[in-house]
């Protein structure tokens, strides 16, 4: 059984040396990452499977018995609250014969009921009672207390719940670490906190996940090409970047690309109110976060979460890439505001999202046709033999007085994707946390 | 364009006559038509200043949830005016589309029609169901299902759409975008 349990540890894609596929200090990435089975299968196990996965906004868990249904790499999984206030999660498969046992995305219950044989869960998991469950009488096994949904450690940094099934990750806060500097510019820019506008957008594109994470991470190079039939419709000239004042910066394969414009972002979405919110406000998100980090608020950037929870500042949407297998992923879009922030402007995110950072938005629609074709060419084994270049910014790192990580001048640079990519085949390579380095 | 909207007597309510029934087949078809052809702009033509245009994404629920499948307020497709649906439309005359081109291959079905009177003289509430096609470059192929409900109104003009909510049928969209309007 163990054996059974353990058969990648002995499959050819655990003896693969990850930092040569991923050769960052050349510049130079190998597309069988992109591509092969085996590599993914890896993937599930020794990235997902380990690190912190985002599951949820607390706005999802007003009440007890509140519940979303979600996925960490390919397990399905139940986010729910409970009478205690506490947000639990586990796996999305009965302890009997494995069926799903909540259909619903999204909903309020007191517990999850196995439509099979009636095998019913609380909202921390355990098993509450079966259908008929005196025909267990006499059945030693059957012990209640152990036959509960595998749980996962749930972790909550400023209203994002993570959940990892690993029991030897690091602390939450400890897996974020200096990154959460920058989370905070849209966590913390106001005392009330934020919230999820309620629903998300569902869509289903044909590449590997890395491409959608690397996207985000640090790919400002591809806005003002891919994007520039939105960005002349919307602002009716090309965006340049800001060469002298913009950044990357990296902790642990999370990064984020910024400059400290303020607006930028925030302009895409073609409603004036958040403009002025973001200039009204500039003074307060200082008093919070300082004057440079106050300058992020909305400017044009773009962020990844390792391994595949991503967001844009001035736009406020937030996503995740789930992998569906080495060459399709399920994007699912939220979209971020400030809990204080009137009504009419909170409509102004949720529409306007929609319009820009959605699969019918003017931006977004680019973006999936690239990563796919991405993808997709790596069927041929000539062009899956031809590396990639990531070699942008080489000599770009410099050191800042006030950002924390590993700070790369300019935005336009492969600095962050090839960060990602290293802390990828950290983990890759890694057979415990205790192998993984810190970057 | 005709406008015979004659109550019927014998009825005793306002109800679609054929004729009617036939401009507002018309009108649906010619809709889907100028999408298939991608001619936005004739398109806005067939839409009142007032139009909005709703396309919810659909959420798996259980039956007994006090909440809905679909709800206004929540993250969707498309909750646009008018200006807004032009500013969308106004991306894919762009050369710099780049996944507009090669352009798309678009069919828009159009079936199931129901013509019905609503509380306001010169208005009705039209039902129908849309398919739309999609094929791009070799072999990217998406389908997409929906019920559709219409405010058709009466102007001088001839009929109008002032108002459509479209229903999908999919939770999770089963593609990488939605490049048209259904």
């Amino acid at each position: 059984m163990a054996d059974i349990l353990q058969a990648s540890q002995t499959s050819p894609a655990a003896d693969l040396d990850y930092h040569r596929l991923v050769d960052v200090d050349n510049g130079w990435i190998d597309r069988r990452i992109f591509w092969d089975e085996g590599i993914y299968q890896l993937e599930l196990e020794r990235i997902f499977a380990r690190c912190w996965a985002f599951v949820g906004h607390e706005s999802q868990f007003a009440d007890p018995g509140d519940f979303v249904t979600t996925y960490i790499g390919q397990d399905a999984v139940i986010a729910a609250k409970d009478r205690h206030g506490n947000v639990n999660v586990f796996l999305n498969s009965c302890s009997h014969r494995g069926n799903r046992v909540c259909f619903a995305e999204a909903g309020n219950t007191r517990r999850f009921t196995c439509n099979f044989h009636g095998w019913a869960f609380g909202l921390d998991g355990g098993l509450l009672g079966a259908h008929e469950e005196e025909h267990y009488a006499n059945c030693a096994t059957f012990d209640k207390s152990k036959l509960g949904l595998h749980r996962a450690r749930v972790g909550i940094y400023k209203g994002l719940v993570f959940a990892t099934f690993d029991a030897e990750a690091p602390s939450l806060d400890a897996y974020l670490g200096d990154y959460r500097y920058y989370l905070d510019v849209l966590l913390d820019n106001d005392a009330g906190g934020t919230e999820f506008i309620e629903g998300n957008v569902k869509s289903r594109l044909g590449c590997n996940w890395k491409f959608a994470a690397e996207n985000f991470v640090g790919d400002a190079y591809h806005a003002g090409w891919t994007h520039a039939s939105a960005a002349a419709a919307i602002f009716k000239k090309d965006v340049k970047v800001n060469v002298e004042r913009s950044y990357q910066a990296n902790v642990n394969g999370h990064g984020t690309e910024f400059g400290l414009d303020l607006i930028g972002n925030a302009m895409g979405l073609a409603e004036p109110e958040v403009v002025e919110y973001l200039k009204e406000n500039e003074a307060r998100f200082a008093e919070r976060l300082g004057k440079l980090r106050s300058r992020m608020v909305g400017g044009m950037s773009s962020s990844n979460v390792f391994p595949n929870l991503a967001y844009l500042t001035g736009f406020n949407t937030w996503r995740t890439w789930t992998p569906k297998g080495p060459h399709e992923i399920e994007l699912h879009t939220w979209v971020l505001v400030n809990k204080d922030m009137p009504e009419r402007l909170k409509e102004a995110y949720r529409r306007g999202v929609s319009r820009t950072f959605s699969p019918t938005g003017m931006f977004e629609s680019d973006d999936g046709e690239n990563w796919e074709h991405c993808t997709r060419s790596n069927a041929g084994v000539v062009t899956r033999r031809q590396k990639l270049h990531y070699g942008l910014g080489m000599d770009s790192r410099i050191e800042h007085e006030e950002f924390p990580g590993a700070i790369h001048k300019v935005q336009l640079n492969d600095a962050n994707q090839r960060a990602f990519y290293q802390r990828w085949a950290d983990l890759m390579s890694a057979a415990s946390w205790a192998e993984v380095p810190e970057r | 364009m005709s406008v015979n909207t004659l109550e019927s007597p014998a009825a005793g309510a306002r109800q679609a006559s054929l004729q009617l029934f036939h401009d507002v087949q018309q009108l649906l078809y010619k809709d889907a038509r100028l999408l298939d052809e991608q001619r936005y702009d004739d398109w806005f033509e067939l839409m009142t200043e007032d139009f909005r245009f709703w396309v919810p994404v659909p959420q798996s629920r259980y039956r007994r949830d006090s909440k809905g499948i679909y709800e206004h307020g929540r993250m969707a497709h498309f909750d646009d005016s008018l200006t807004e649906l032009k500013l969308r439309a106004s991306r894919w005359k762009e050369a710099t589309a780049w996944s507009e081109d090669p352009p798309t291959r678009h069919v828009h079905y159009v079936t199931n029609i129901e013509v019905e009177p609503t509380e306001t003289a010169g208005e009705w509430l039209v039902r129908s169901v849309v398919i739309s096609l999609r094929n791009r470059n070799e072999d990217e192929e998406n389908w997409l299902g929906a019920r559709r409900e219409d405010l058709v109104r009466e102007t001088s003009a001839g009929l109008k759409l002032a108002g459509r909510k479209v229903f999908v049928t999919q939770s999770v969209l089963m593609a990488k975008n939605f490049n048209t309007f259904l």
